[in-house]
């Protein structure tokens, strides 16, 4: 309780002065400390607040379960995984899948469709559509996470989830934009639907590949967001989205045809990304409510 | 230009003696003017006016309408401002006014009238200034309320011309004064009349001055001898006088005669207040009049006259007139100097008079030609008589006729040759004459206009004018004359013949009575006549005066009567001093004209008399002339404005007439009035009469009534004794019928109670017969009982007795038993107490278990906890066990297909080798395509690309098998669903493990190779059991050295589990991973004794 008090103290300032964050790295680790993790209360933390980059790998290794939450199981845990990623690694090079000279990204796919056991007859077979997402994702892990098994096994557990977790919630997305943009701005909608552009607009880019590619790869709010979607919103997506639009509404509103708008959402400007994901976090907890400590 | 001509030419017309073109030129002027509103046309008439004095030009200017009266003024008042046209200017305007044109009003406004005062206050001209002075004096009335803006002016033009009546400045004619005095006297008059307090004050300042002392005392003084004190000096102020509201109710006439009234003068004099007193008296006097009509005329006229001005004088005149010898001490000096020789005739004689009274300077009475003198003077005496008209000469037939016998032959035909010869002149437009006189001629002919007698006397003298033969004009007034007498004399008809306007009349009978005295040509006879004449001239008309006329009228007449004789007085007796006034003079310088005419006439005849006028004469003949003429002017002018004067008095008098018939009517009306007042009085007196009659009958009748009354009060009073009685009856009836009420409801009350009594009375007695017979039969009971009673109490001693034998043994019995009973309780007692020590030995027990109890729980929760803990440790290790178990898994898979691919490939090869040797080449480059898979990654793609294209039926036949065996292999009952489906796989079963079966299953296209595959001697397989043995292995060492650690109690179960994980490793030929772990799960499942249900959902 007194730790408690001694770090609230000050946060109501930080907060107002709009440093966000910059408290939750004692309650991270206070959380972090914990023997056994708790997990709900890291999924609740990293809801509401920015992950500090440091703990960022090792929360998300233990919220896409590649860590086990208890401390003492970590090491003999991790072994294994290495163990496990080298052995496919071994396999497939073995198999000559990959060699030396194969990108770390598409030795990370061949691995998870050797592991899904999807890999193709040979690697020069074309690339199926979920493939090509899981590069984009790979692609964007692999900037942030600078060691390859750990970046491996996040990529993978990522995959999964979006794909085990999110099955039902991802084809809902776009109804779900629909919706907000139309409370946020029924304007901008009519005038997609006037352009028929609402069913054209890049959501794969957007909910499948979870702005993977979209948004600045260097750019730390993509890992804001991903750390709401991995630690289980993934309707966040859905807001970020909504704020493209709403960012780019000038535009969007001078472009007639579907198709232009569509190329100029794909191809957005950099500069304002972390506007973006800033104003659709606070979207979301205007639309959402605020994810409130469960413990 | 050519309406100019135009204008010019009809202007000429005008004058033309057609009449009818006269008439109609004038008529189309008139038009003109209405049409036309431009100052053009009127602007040529006045200059053609002023050129011709033409007379019909003069009668449309007079009768101009509104829009042209500011022309007219302007234009008026441009030429007086020019000194040439000036006097023709001020008669005109004089002309004008006397009309009173509607729009007179606005002359007050107008710049004519201040440039009037102006040329009065600058001019030098005498006669400009007398005519000026008349047409100011007759434009006041009109103009009351301008007093205010030109008081002063009039004040100024007064005291100017007042001082020029005495001062005589440059070379002004005294005959020219006396003009100018009579006219500033009437503008005395005037003023006084209009505004007394200003004017009197005006006089006060203005002579208080020493310089203007003479003046006042020479001509001012004796002006207002002849007024009274204006009452407005009294009861009026300056500014009253000058309010308009003093003057808005006034009209011209009324200021006329409110300035005649105060005057004292009996020339100006207003009777008309003094009428209804004066009325009487004349008419009193009238018959005594009457009857010395014939024995002394004068007389008559002077009483009447007396007493109509009621002066002092008059008696004084009258004792003057016989005592003419008085010198004239207190007159002015103009008139002492006219009257310089006093007259001594006592009587009326012109000839006389003119000798001796004619002053020799007096430039009027020396005619320096025979012929001038005469026309002079008749044009005088026909200016005087202007307003007589037609009628002075057709009464001058008249007197001709009657004088014809005595006058003398030559005086008679000079007189005739002088009156033809002016009717000549007036006929025929004889220039050189008609410019000096016409504008004296143009009224005098103007107004004869009217009079038929008049007109048919000038035809006839036109006519005889032609022939200049006094014969026929003789013959003609002759023939005239017994016609003309009779129209002359009756003024009243005289109008109807003349012309329809009202004044003509009352000026028609004004001038018979001035012509009769008044004028020289009759005056001039009654010389030859004497006194006589004068005498006996009245009565012939005086009472048909009487008769015709109303008191006015005869007041008129009396006084002009009178007026007559005071000229006569005058001539005859100028000597009393205070009483000349300056008309009087005026009137006898006329007079004395006259009798110079007359003179000049005798002179004729008696040619000595000449003598006497070069005596006197001092003036040149020219001069003298233009004199003459100057005088005739003003004479002209001072007439015209007499007329205005009595024109004013007639519309007075018209007024008044009206008032006086309005006042007949009034009495007439009283009268009627006064006859109906009777009547009514008659009828009242009836109805008192009737209304006496009809009180007695009332009287009657209410006495009747009274008795009736009377008589009925008194029945009425016995029957109401009768009734009060009845009442008193009814009243005790009533009472007894309420005590017969009251003792019936008593009555029946008590019938009641009877009745209920007899009732209960029945009731009971039933009751008691019951009572009666039940007690008859408890009785019989009773009786019964007592005997049974006795029976049983028998009994009962027997009993009694009895039992008294049997009590002693019982007592032993009883100790005995209850000491057994004493030792039994306490026997009791002591097994209770041990019962209680047990009892509470085992409470604590139980507690203490109870505490141990939930000891053991506690620590069986937290050993649950913990337990739970690990278990998910160990799950959360297993996950990633499991993990890289089925990676491995994968791997091998991939490898084994990787084998198969290749093994595939040796067989073919090895087919291809031994069915085609010959085709070496082929199977070369096949073996050089593998040998560049194995080199490397780029080659092996291509060359995957190649065989993909080569073998295509043969590769992708495994791939789906492979699929399909990788799900069997995931799930545990996958297995056998697919089981049936491939029955070869059955059939390999025997031989080989589950994991073999699947291989086996994906290599289905090559029967063959399934079979002959033998897991454990593969290289592959080898490896792979090493790594799951191993695996297998340390997870259960793990396990074992965790669990051991963990606690005690449950170590008898974690025993169970080394079998059981012992058995695994036994099992492991059998290559599933998988069952083991949910062999391991299984017991710790057992232990779950609450959460097994979880667990188990968790699982």
């Amino acid at each position: 309780m007194t730790e408690d008090s001694q770090r609230n103290f000050r946060s109501v300032y930080y907060e107002k002065v709009g440093f966000r964050g910059v408290e939750e790295k004692k309650s991270l680790e206070i959380l972090l400390k914990d023997d056994r993790l708790d997990i709900e209360k890291l999924c609740t933390f990293s809801q509401r607040f920015p992950l500090p980059s440091m703990y960022r790998a090792l929360v998300w290794k233990v919220l896409l379960g590649i860590l086990p939450p208890h401390h003492e199981s970590h090491a003999q845990v991790m072994l294994w995984r290495k163990e496990q990623y080298g052995d496919i690694l071994h396999a497939l090079k073995v198999v000559r899948f990959v060699s030396e000279a194969t990108p770390l990204v598409e030795v990370y796919l061949r691995m998870y469709q050797l592991e899904c056991g999807k890999l193709p007859r040979s690697p020069s077979f074309p690339l199926e559509p979920e493939d090509e997402v899981f590069l984009a994702i790979a692609k964007a892990v692999e900037e942030m996470v600078e060691d390859s098994v750990d970046c491996y096994w996040i990529i993978r557990c990522f995959v999964n989830q979006l794909n085990n977790k999110y099955r039902e919630s991802l084809p809902q997305l776009p109804k779900a934009f629909e919706q907000y943009l139309n409370l946020e701005d029924s304007r901008l909608l009519s005038h997609l639907k006037t352009c028929s552009a609402l069913c054209k607009l890049p959501y794969d880019l957007w909910f499948k590949r979870c702005f993977a590619g979209c948004l600045p790869e260097s750019s730390l709010q993509r890992q804001v967001v991903w750390d709401k979607v991995i630690s289980g919103s993934c309707k966040i997506l859905v807001f970020v989205a909504v704020e493209i639009l709403l960012t780019f509404k000038i535009k969007v509103m001078a472009l007639n045809s579907a198709e232009k708008i569509t190329k100029f959402l794909e191809n957005i400007p950099q500069d304002s990304s972390d506007a973006i994901v800033s104003k659709a976090i606070d979207l979301w907890h205007k639309h959402c409510g605020t994810p409130v400590h469960s413990a | 230009m050519a309406q100019q001509a135009n204008i010019g030419e009809l202007l000429s017309m005008l004058d033309s003696p057609v009449l009818s073109v006269r008439d109609d030129v004038t008529a189309v002027f008139k038009e003109n003017l209405s049409s036309d509103r431009g100052p053009m046309l009127v602007n040529t008439l006045v200059d053609y006016y002023l050129e011709t004095d033409s007379q019909p030009v003069l009668h449309i200017l007079t009768t101009l309408q509104e829009p042209h009266d500011k022309h007219l003024l302007d234009k008026m008042n441009d030429c007086v401002g020019r000194a040439a046209s000036r006097l023709p200017a001020l008669s005109l305007l004089g002309h004008v006014i006397r009309l009173q044109p509607p729009w007179k009003h606005k002359l007050s406004q107008a710049p004519l009238l201040p440039s009037l005062l102006k040329c009065l206050k600058m001019d030098t001209d005498v006669i400009v200034l007398t005519t000026g002075v008349l047409v100011l004096i007759t434009m006041l009335p009109m103009i009351p309320q301008s007093g205010k803006q030109h008081l002063h002016d009039f004040f100024d033009i007064f005291g100017r011309l007042s001082s020029w009546c005495l001062k005589k400045p440059g070379h002004v004619t005294e005959v020219y004064l006396v003009h100018l005095h009579a006219s500033v006297y009437a503008l005395f008059h005037r003023l006084y009349g209009m505004y007394p307090c200003n004017f009197v004050s005006f006089l006060r300042s203005h002579y208080s001055m020493k310089e203007n002392l003479d003046t006042f005392e020479e001509v001012v003084r004796p002006m207002m001898e002849h007024v009274r004190i204006h009452p407005e000096l009294v009861t009026g102020s300056k500014d009253h006088e000058l309010d308009p509201r003093r003057w808005k109710r006034l009209e011209t006439h009324d200021v006329v005669i409110e300035c005649a009234k105060i005057s004292l003068d009996p020339t100006e004099a207003s009777y008309e207040d003094g009428g209804d007193s004066v009325s009487p008296q004349v008419s009193a006097r009238f018959p005594h009049r009457a009857a010395d009509v014939a024995a002394s005329p004068y007389i008559d006229t002077q009483n009447s006259c007396g007493s109509a001005t009621s002066t002092p004088y008059s008696s004084s005149r009258l004792t003057l007139l016989h005592t003419p010898g008085q010198p004239p001490q207190a007159l002015s000096p103009p008139s002492t100097r006219l009257l310089t020789e006093p007259p001594q005739a006592t009587l009326w004689s012109p000839s006389m008079v003119c000798g001796m009274t004619t002053p020799p300077t007096s430039p009027g009475n020396v005619p320096p030609d025979l012929s001038h003198p005469y026309s002079k003077v008749f044009g005088t005496t026909e200016e005087l008589s202007g307003g007589k008209g037609s009628v002075t000469l057709s009464d001058l037939p008249g007197f001709l006729g009657d004088l014809a016998s005595e006058e003398d032959s030559v005086e008679k035909d000079k007189e005739e040759a002088a009156i033809s010869k002016e009717l000549s002149e007036i006929t025929t437009a004889d220039a050189e004459l008609l410019v000096p006189r016409g504008g004296f001629d143009s009224p005098f002919y103007r107004d004869s206009l009217p009079g038929c007698p008049r007109k048919t006397h000038s035809a006839a003298s036109g006519a005889q004018g032609a022939s200049v033969n006094p014969e026929p004009l003789n013959s003609s007034l002759d023939k005239l004359g017994p016609d003309t007498p009779k129209q002359a004399f009756t003024p009243i008809d005289l109008p109807c013949g003349g012309a329809s306007d009202s004044p003509a009349g009352t000026r028609e009978h004004q001038t018979p009575l001035e012509s009769s005295i008044l004028t020289p040509s009759p005056c001039k006879i009654p010389p030859q006549r004497g006194v006589g004449f004068g005498r006996g001239q009245p009565p012939p008309y005086d009472h048909l005066f009487e008769v015709a006329l109303p008191k006015t009228a005869h007041h008129f007449v009396s006084k002009k009567t009178k007026e007559l004789l005071k000229k006569a007085k005058g001539n005859t007796e100028e000597d009393y001093p205070p009483s000349a006034s300056p008309v009087e003079v005026l009137d006898r310088l006329i007079q004395q004209g006259a009798d110079a005419h007359s003179k000049e006439l005798s002179k004729l005849s008696l040619p000595s008399k000449s003598v006497d006028w070069t005596h006197f004469g001092g003036s040149p003949p020219s001069d003298e002339i233009r004199t003459l003429r100057n005088q005739l002017l003003l004479l002209h002018n001072q007439l015209l404005y007499e007329r205005f004067k009595r024109q004013q008095h007639a519309l007075r008098n018209r007024r008044l007439l009206r008032r006086v018939t309005r006042a007949a009517a009034l009495e007439e009306h009283n009268a009627a009035m006064k006859d109906q007042l009777k009547l009514q009085e008659k009828d009242i007196q009836i109805w008192k009469v009737s209304l006496q009659k009809e009180q007695a009958r009332s009287s009657q009748l209410q006495e009747q009534r009274d008795t009736m009354v009377s008589q009925l009060h008194s029945q009425i009073r016995q029957l109401q004794h009768d009734r009060e009685e009845f009442y008193n009856q009814s009243q005790e009836l009533q009472t007894k019928l309420e005590d017969c009420r009251n003792m019936i409801a008593e009555l029946r009350l008590e019938l009641k109670k009877a009745n209920s009594k007899v009732c209960h009375t029945e009731l009971l007695l039933s009751q008691v017969s019951q009572k009666l017979s039940n007690s008859e039969s408890v009785q019989q009971q009773m009786e019964f009982l007592n005997r049974q009673l006795l029976v049983l109490g028998e009994v009962n001693e027997l009993y009694l007795e009895q039992l008294q034998n049997k009590h002693s043994d019982t007592t032993k019995e009883v100790e005995m038993m209850k000491a057994a009973y004493r030792k039994e309780l306490e026997k009791n007692r002591s097994h209770l107490l041990q019962q209680n020590q047990r009892l509470d030995t085992s409470q604590k027990r139980i507690l203490e278990l109870e505490s141990h109890l939930a000891k053991k729980d506690h620590l069986l929760l937290e050993q649950k906890k913990y337990l739970e803990d690990v278990k998910l440790q160990a799950r959360g290790q297993l996950q990633a066990a499991e993990s890289r178990y089925e990676a491995q898994k994968r791997i091998t898979q991939v490898f084994e297909l990787e084998i198969l691919d290749l093994y595939g490939r040796l067989e073919k090869d090895g087919l291809l080798k031994k069915l085609e040797e010959e085709k070496a080449e082929a199977a070369e480059a096949a073996e050089e395509r593998l040998a560049c898979c194995k080199d490397g990654c780029s080659d092996s793609v291509t060359g995957h690309n190649e065989e993909a294209s080569g073998h295509n039926g043969e590769t992708k036949p495994p791939r789906p098998g492979g699929v399909r065996g990788g799900g069997g292999s995931r799930g545990s009952g996958s297995g056998e669903l697919s089981t049936p489906e491939k029955p070869p796989s059955q059939r390999a079963g025997p031989f080989s493990s589950r994991w073999e079966t699947t291989m086996g299953e994906s290599a289905t296209s090559i029967p063959t190779t399934v079979g002959s595959l033998p897991s454990s001697k593969s290289f592959l397989g080898m490896k792979a059991r090493e790594l799951f043995r191993n695996k297998s292995e340390s997870q259960c060492d793990e396990d074992s050295v965790t669990i051991r650690s963990l606690s005690e109690t449950l170590k008898t179960e974690l025993g169970k589990d080394p079998g059981t994980e012992g058995k695994a490793p036994l099992s492991l030929d059998g290559p599933h991973p998988s069952p083991p772990t949910p062999d391991s799960v299984g017991p710790l499942h057992i232990m779950d004794y609450n959460e097994t249900h979880h667990e188990h959902r968790e699982g």
